[in-house]
């Protein structure tokens, strides 16, 4: 690893964006969440960019602050306890963690960000019609001033994520439709306002494998015609890989990885995602003993006060139990927390 | 090298269930003519998508559920025909681990009394060795003895998953059915209990009967393998061969729509359309034919046999028969 531009990025620096037109900026976001005999500090220093049409993966395992990320972005934290204590959360420009909750709720959630979640049988309302459910959004955000107006945009949106007849079961209740569809139900719910920014918790992982892939190609046909920036949630390294522009590894709270998806895939420059990519099974290959990361995430009531997977990392140093590494930018845009990002520049 | 013994350790006939529908004269035909067998220390896994009929299949194995036409012989006895001591000895050497670890372990007992209870309901032992079985275990499954005086919660999903096959373990089992004993837990972990449980195969001898929905996972694990597709197994055979050279076109897509952690491999596209049949009026003819990109008329007409293509490898497909008659 020679010439490298290395920098420490502090909270405010720009971060290299990937040819995207950039739609939403996350700076040192920090969500904690008050619990009975503590703070869980569930988002604690988190950058993140997305750009226009593009699709950025945050991974990591349960815990690990993902989906909290998502929940901080729609401005949804667990009620009472969540909160955005720092930081802010830029789409188009506008800091959505300063909005009152009426503008949020009237201007932007579900307007120009908007939500699938993991299980479609939980997001739809069991009685409520689909047809219901799908005029909301457009009656909600004024986007359709009559019954008959919404009734006609609820059936070209079904229509789009591929609802077989839309108009013959605009009547009909979300158990009456499989699980493949409530999810494209929900993805019509979601695009029905053209949002700026998409966020995709864990999307498939309620749906079988061959559904899974009618799910994706649904997804990524919409951000092609709408231009939409995607942030997909997963656990599923194999569902990141597949889709992601770029992706973030979170661990403990904190973005440890991000970069673009080839880079981090072939050549992950974090202890974590070195481990956590060397530990999933892959189709054809030679049949060996997995290598298990030890242990497991710390707490987050309390966490350490260096590097939180130095308890688990084989790389370990005695200053990574003390100090918590800053971002380092390493060749090709990825910006790793680790101190050996420093070390293995500084050596060269 | 195992040598081949009499009779395998678990051998499925033509395996049926059907679950009679409320109020009607209609049945969901969840299982029909499922038939595979396991030898002692290997694993057979079954994998296939929601509502194939797999899980019911582990149930019956496991006795939970009886069979509406079949048999299950385990070390070569009908397992349906037990009873009283036999049926008690046959209960010990089959064990469970489940899926989700936090709703498999009551919460209200002592991890010791968790792991006890099948030997205080099977053996009569003292108290001491009691707690010595218990440590046993705990030392297997890599926990730390101090665990045993604390209650579930205390630990993590990983861990609580060491428990749960503590637990299934401590009657010295032959056969363990592991019905997606990982999918509920994180990625990091999830590696430690696959080593776990090849660890445990390889010092015990212990069978498993894996069920399972991650292709990779079982490619990993498992020494042969069964594709179901709703209620009826479509293609089965070791592992390698099922998977390097799949016969059935469930078996392809299937593998088709696994998305790899490599970002230089394209998305798949679907190879198949559409959604699972319903087992209550399943489709005739091939089951699989609705979605089937090879379907010809036959297919619609026609239940498919098996077609040997090795000894051990068979699928059931008229169209792949057709092209590619039985080997030798």
């Amino acid at each position: 690893m020679q010439h490298v531009d290395q920098r420490e990025i502090g909270p405010s620096a720009p971060v290299a964006a990937s040819g995207f037109k950039p739609l939403l900026k996350i700076t040192g976001l920090k969500s904690y969440i008050d619990v009975k005999g503590g703070m869980v500090r569930a988002v604690d220093g988190v950058n993140l960019e997305v750009g226009e049409r593009e699709t950025l993966g945050i991974v990591g395992e349960s815990g690990s602050g993902k989906t909290m990320t998502g929940m901080s972005i729609l401005r949804l934290l667990p009620q009472p306890g969540g909160r955005i204590v720092e930081g802010s959360i830029e789409l188009d420009g506008v800091d959505l963690a300063r909005l009152s909750e009426r503008e949020m709720a009237r201007e932007w959630r579900g307007r120009r960000v908007s939500m699938v979640s993991q299980d479609p049988l939980t997001s739809l309302n069991p009685v409520y019609s689909v047809g219901d459910q799908v005029r909301g959004p457009f009656r909600y955000h004024g986007l359709a001033s009559t019954y008959a107006q919404a009734q006609r945009s609820a059936i070209e949106v079904l229509g789009r994520v591929q609802i077989p007849s839309p108009e013959r079961r605009l009547n009909d209740y979300p158990h009456q439709f499989s699980g493949g569809m409530r999810q494209r139900v929900v993805s019509a719910m979601a695009i029905a306002c053209k949002p700026r920014l998409l966020i995709a918790d864990e999307p498939t992982s309620a749906l079988d494998v061959t559904i899974q892939i009618q799910m994706i190609n649904l997804l990524k046909q919409i951000q092609r015609d709408t231009g939409v920036g995607i942030i997909l949630i997963t656990h599923d390294m194999g569902l990141a890989a597949s889709i992601c522009d770029r992706v973030a590894v979170m661990y403990a709270g904190r973005v440890v990885e991000c970069g673009d998806v080839r880079k981090i895939y072939a050549s992950p420059r974090h202890p974590y995602t070195q481990a956590l990519l060397g530990s999933i099974p892959r189709l054809g290959q030679p049949r060996q003993r997995l290598s298990a990361i030890p242990g497991q995430p710390p707490s987050l009531l309390n966490p350490p006060n260096g590097c939180r997977f130095a308890a688990r990392c084989a790389h370990r140093m005695p200053r990574c139990e003390v100090e918590y590494p800053p971002e380092f930018q390493v060749d090709g845009g990825q910006r790793v927390a680790c101190w050996l990002a420093e070390e293995a520049t500084s050596a060269d | 090298m195992l040598t081949k013994t009499k009779s395998p350790l678990l051998e499925v006939r033509r395996l049926q269930k059907h679950f009679p529908v409320k109020g009607s004269r209609e049945k969901v035909k969840a299982v029909e003519r499922v038939s595979f067998e396991l030898a002692a220390g290997r694993t057979f896994a079954i994998v296939g998508e929601s509502g194939c009929g797999k899980t019911t299949v582990a149930k019956m194995v496991l006795g939970l559920d009886a069979p509406t036409a079949g048999e299950i012989r385990f070390d070569g006895t009908d397992i349906s025909q037990l009873t009283g001591a036999g049926r008690n000895a046959w209960r010990r050497q089959v064990q469970a681990v489940f899926q989700d670890p936090y709703a498999s372990l009551n919460p209200r007992l002592l991890v010791r009394t968790i792991i006890a209870e099948p030997l205080l309901a099977n053996e009569r032992l003292s108290k001491a060795q009691v707690s010595l079985r218990v440590d046993q275990m705990l030392d297997v499954v890599g926990l730390p003895r101090g665990s045993a005086a604390r209650y579930p919660h205390e630990f993590s999903g990983g861990q609580r998953q060491r428990i749960a096959v503590a637990r299934a373990l401590v009657l010295r089992p032959r056969l363990l059915v592991l019905d997606e004993p990982t999918s509920a837990l994180d990625v990091s972990i999830r590696a430690q209990i696959l080593n776990l449980l090849g660890d445990i195969q390889a010092e015990f001898g212990v069978g498993y009967l894996l069920i399972a929905h991650d292709l990779a996972l079982v490619e990993h694990f498992a020494d042969a393998v069964g594709v179901m597709y709703l209620g009826e197994m479509v293609e089965q055979g070791p592992t390698a061969e099922v998977f390097n050279s799949s016969r059935h076109p469930y078996t392809r897509a299937l593998l088709g729509s696994v998305l790899q952690p490599d970002p230089n491999v394209p998305l798949p596209t679907g190879m198949i359309s559409g959604e699972i049949g319903s087992a209550l009026a399943p489709p005739s003819g091939c089951r699989f034919h609705p979605r089937c990109p090879l379907a010809v008329a036959a297919c619609r007409v026609d239940v498919p046999d098996p077609t040997y293509y090795t000894p051990t490898h068979w699928a059931s497909c008229h169209v792949e028969a057709a092209r590619s008659p039985m080997a030798n």
